[in-house]
């Protein structure tokens, strides 16, 4: 008891001179001091909070040679200019898609990465994966089968990323080059690619409790893999970068970033 | 003639193709060119060839442009370099991130291109002899300093570009060569180069050097400095002057001995057992999957250490304590200008830095070429980019060197091998794995350690005791298979490998084996016959991985027997398909604290994956390799 009141009286000693100290500082300097904190703080958490809800980035992904950076010209510019050839870097602009210029108004402008596909330039999406509020995955129709196995593991990599489980990022599967003759179409590729997918989820999740490759499995146990089984949603399009017809990687960019 | 000249930006777009040489180009030479070069990080390099094209290239690091001129490679224009450069410079001028055609460009082209031309007969008439015959460090290096003498519009006197190299001291290449950028060049001057390159300081007859000559007899001349002629040759099996074969040595035995009275003091005293032995080795214990978990499955748990930005002041530190003058100057200028933002980088700012770079580079183990190289490809990467305020030239360059590295280790190809193991198994064969390399780098114990962690995962295995060579080989493996519980196919000593592994992979297709591991017999690199009975071996038998098994180690000579290795195999198959290293196992991982520059060298050179790394002598040390931490291991 006694150590309790000896206690008691420190505590108040100590909050006396802490006021009284208080009491000696200018009340200007005390008053701008706490402004100060305050308005940090506030912005921090703004910053923190804008980031997190309107994020407008959609990310360009796919393997090398699959026409991302004709389709990112193409929604900037309307046009692919002279070519592409193998990306080195990724390309970054922040712009009205290229269709709606003629809209009146004031429309969101929309943050598109066109990240390389090269294999070794991998590690350049997960960059940029956080921030992404939606993924655009472009396949070659054209080349499709040689390059499957590829594509979906890739696809299975971003599929399985802790990003975009977590934050249920929506991914359109783009089937680019459709204006040739023996493209494939949409809806071979998706059952081709559902396939490898499951194959792939066979030999990854075989593996002993800790698998270091995948951050998380997808897919519901038991059953074949289907698209429809992902916690976040993904459909399926059809453009030809050449020809300028994206009107349905316009359209999904549309949908989950506001005009 | 140029058959083509493209400007293109970092990101991919074409901005800029000369419509006058309107030729279409066969193949895809721009894009080899992005995939086997400038992504390898072999920017540094003079030039590159794809099929019947020339490529060479320049880079404008502050405005992320590319330009490259590509021309038959049987004619030998020497203006091509100081063309890259003037259109360099005047583009820079026109360009405009907005802007996306550059059509008014052509005129200016082509007066560029007259000029080139013109400036290179003249000097071809000329008979002035190239100034300052300097000794100089590499050829890349003096394409370089030409470049700068280009731009300076020093009307071909290369005394401009050799005062660059005067800090460098002799390197004692074949001769002190002097690359006369803009000369033309014909064979009437060949005659002339061959009396240069034996050996004469300073000349003052007409002395026209040829590059692509001069790399030719470079090769030729220079041997022992390890294996590392063309890089490009790997990934092109062009026809190139192989290194001077070592003579056969009259003394060296046959493999398999003839006479008819040694075979019967033949030293093979296996005991006559079956495949799987009976008799006196019933108390081996039988391990199965008791010891645990491999290392492969398991979380790589590394404490992370302080960022790199922490580490800056011991590094400067330890810097200035080894040179001190020098360095204090430099040190206190280089902060001066990371406050104000210097404007752009150039070589002479960056080659402290790289310099000291690469002396860490070495102290860990990285091949001393190997560093060479990798400093010149991110040297050619920041030249002429802007300084950002507040950043040191030496975290820039760290932090380009950091990415260069992250790029070289990261696989060009997926090297999930349960994956590929599905896909043979679908289609009803097993999946052959190969284990080369040189003697005593743990190619059996660690064939042993994959063969555990396969059969971790449900993978039927077989192994293939093809080192029919080595006293021993086959007991050796026969004990791994008791332990392991998994079949063995045999066939003794002395009797050709080819043949016993062809055998192996009948009766696992028949007992229906998913894998074979096929352990070969070790051989040195110089070895001729041995190599050409190693590529017999994978020619008849076609593997699916042919997997390098090299020890940590190993210093300089990974290069050396990497190269070769790809060399002997690349010359030596049929025609049709060329198999090539196609993976690599790093061993005695455990063995180097921090030196782990074998890795790096290994990578680089071959540009195959690593795809394990062995780490110790049980069945459980075998891990995959993690990127980040040699990278950041490398650069600590």
């Amino acid at each position: 008891m006694d150590n309790l009141e000896d206690l008691k009286i420190v505590v108040e000693q100590w909050s006396n001179q802490g006021i009284e100290y208080l009491q000696k500082i200018p009340p200007f300097q005390l008053y701008a001091a706490i402004g100060v904190l305050l308005l940090t703080t506030i912005l921090l958490l703004s910053f923190r909070l804008a980031r997190r809800t309107n994020s407008n980035t959609v990310l360009l992904s796919g393997l090398t040679g699959s026409g991302k950076t004709v389709l990112f010209y193409q929604l900037r510019d309307g046009s692919s200019h002279q070519g592409t050839v193998t990306s080195m870097e990724p390309n970054e602009g922040t712009f009205v898609l290229h269709s709606e210029n003629a809209k009146k108004g004031k429309i969101k402008p929309v943050h598109l990465v066109d990240v390389p596909g090269h294999s070794r330039l991998r590690p350049k999406l997960e960059e940029f994966l956080p921030q992404a509020a939606a993924i655009v995955f472009v396949v070659d129709a054209l080349e499709f089968l040689p390059n499957c196995r590829a594509a979906s593991e890739y696809l299975y990599d971003i599929l399985t990323n802790a990003n975009v489980v977590k934050k249920k990022i929506p991914v359109l599967l783009c089937c680019n080059k459709t204006d040739k003759l023996t493209a494939h179409t949409k809806e071979f590729i998706r059952k081709q690619m559902e396939k490898e997918i499951e194959k792939l989820r066979a030999s990854r999740s075989a593996v002993s409790t800790a698998d270091i490759a995948n951050d998380f499995t997808i897919g519901i146990e038991g059953e074949v893999f289907s698209f429809s089984h992902c916690s976040n949603k993904v459909t399926i399009a059809e453009t030809s970068g050449l020809n300028g017809d994206t009107i349905q990687v316009q359209d999904f960019i549309r949908e989950y970033i506001k005009p | 003639m140029l058959e083509q000249l493209l400007i293109f930006t970092r990101g991919g777009l074409i901005l800029w193709t000369c419509k006058e040489l309107g030729n279409a180009l066969k193949g895809s030479p721009i894009d080899t060119l992005i995939r086997s070069c400038l992504l390898e990080e072999r920017s540094g390099e003079v030039s590159f060839n794809y099929e019947a094209y020339t490529l060479k290239w320049t880079f404008h690091n502050d405005l992320g442009l590319v330009f490259v001129a590509v021309y038959q490679r049987i004619l030998h224009l020497l203006y091509v370099d100081d063309l890259l450069n003037m259109v360099k410079e005047s583009f820079s001028e026109v360009y405009d991130p907005k802007r996306m055609s550059y059509d008014d460009f052509e005129e200016t082209f082509r007066q560029l291109r007259k000029e080139a031309e013109a400036r290179g007969e003249e000097l071809r008439k000329s008979k002035q002899v190239g100034k300052g015959l300097g000794s100089v460090k590499k050829q890349g290096q003096v394409a370089k300093s030409g470049l700068d003498g280009g731009s300076k519009q020093s009307n071909g006197e290369s005394g401009g570009g050799s005062k660059k190299d005067d800090g460098d001291g002799d390197k004692g290449k074949v001769g002190s060569l002097m690359m006369m950028m803009t000369n033309g060049n014909h064979a009437n001057d060949s005659d002339k180069t061959d009396d240069f390159v034996n050996g004469k300081e300073n000349t003052t007859d007409n002395v026209v050097v040829d590059p692509s000559k001069l790399l030719k007899l470079r090769s030729k001349g220079v041997r022992g400095r390890g294996g590392v002629r063309k890089i490009d040759s790997i990934g092109n099996k062009s026809s190139k002057v192989t290194a001077v074969e070592p003579p056969k040595k009259a003394t060296k035995k046959n493999r398999v001995w003839d006479d008819a009275a040694p075979k019967q003091v033949k030293l093979d005293f296996t005991d006559s057992v079956g495949e799987n032995g009976n008799g006196n080795e019933e108390h081996v214990d039988i391990v199965a999957a008791d010891q645990g978990e491999s290392m492969m499955d398991k979380e790589e748990v590394f404490s992370s250490d302080g960022e790199s930005e922490g580490d800056d002041d011991d590094d400067d530190e330890a810097r200035s304590d080894e040179k001190p003058e020098a360095k204090k100057k430099g040190w206190f200028s280089s902060v001066f200008q990371s406050i104000t933002g210097k404007a752009n980088l150039e070589r002479t700012d960056l080659e402290p830095a790289l310099k000291a770079l690469k002396e860490r580079l070495m102290t860990k183990n990285v091949a001393e070429e190997i560093a060479e190289k990798l400093c010149e490809s991110v040297e050619a990467s920041l030249e002429g980019k802007k300084l950002a305020s507040f950043t040191r030239i030496s975290s820039t360059v760290q932090g380009a060197m950091e990415e260069a590295l992250i790029r070289i280790l990261t696989p060009r190809r997926s090297i999930d091998i349960m994956r590929d193991v599905h896909a043979a198994k679908e289609q009803r064969r097993p999946y052959v794995v190969v284990f080369v390399g040189v003697n005593g780098v743990g190619k059996s114990t660690n064939l042993a350690k994959v063969a555990y962690w396969l059969q971790q995962h449900k993978v039927s295995v077989m192994m293939a005791a093809c080192d029919t060579f080595r006293s021993g080989a086959v007991e050796q493996l026969r004990t791994h298979a008791r332990r392991l519980q998994i079949p063995i196919f045999e066939k003794g000593y002395e009797k050709d490998p080819a043949v016993v592994a062809k055998e192996a992979i009948q009766e696992a297709t028949r007992n229906g084996s998913d894998v074979v591991l096929v352990d070969t017999a070790g051989r040195m690199q110089d070895n001729e016959p041995l190599m050409r009975a190693l590529s017999k071996l994978i020619n008849l038998n076609k593997p699916d991985l042919v997997l390098f098994v090299g020890e940590a180690l190993v210093g300089n000579d990974a290069v050396d027997q990497l190269s070769k290795f790809n060399q002997k195999l690349s010359d030596l198959s049929n025609t049709g398909t060329t198999r090539l290293i196609d993976g690599i196992l790093l061993t005695k991982f455990d063995t180097i604290d921090d030196k782990v520059g074998a890795a790096l060298s290994m990578v680089y050179i071959s540009g195959a994956p690593v795809m394990f790394v062995g780490c110790g002598q049980s069945y459980t040390d075998l891990k995959k390799l993690n990127v980040k931490a040699i990278v950041k291991t490398l650069l600590k």
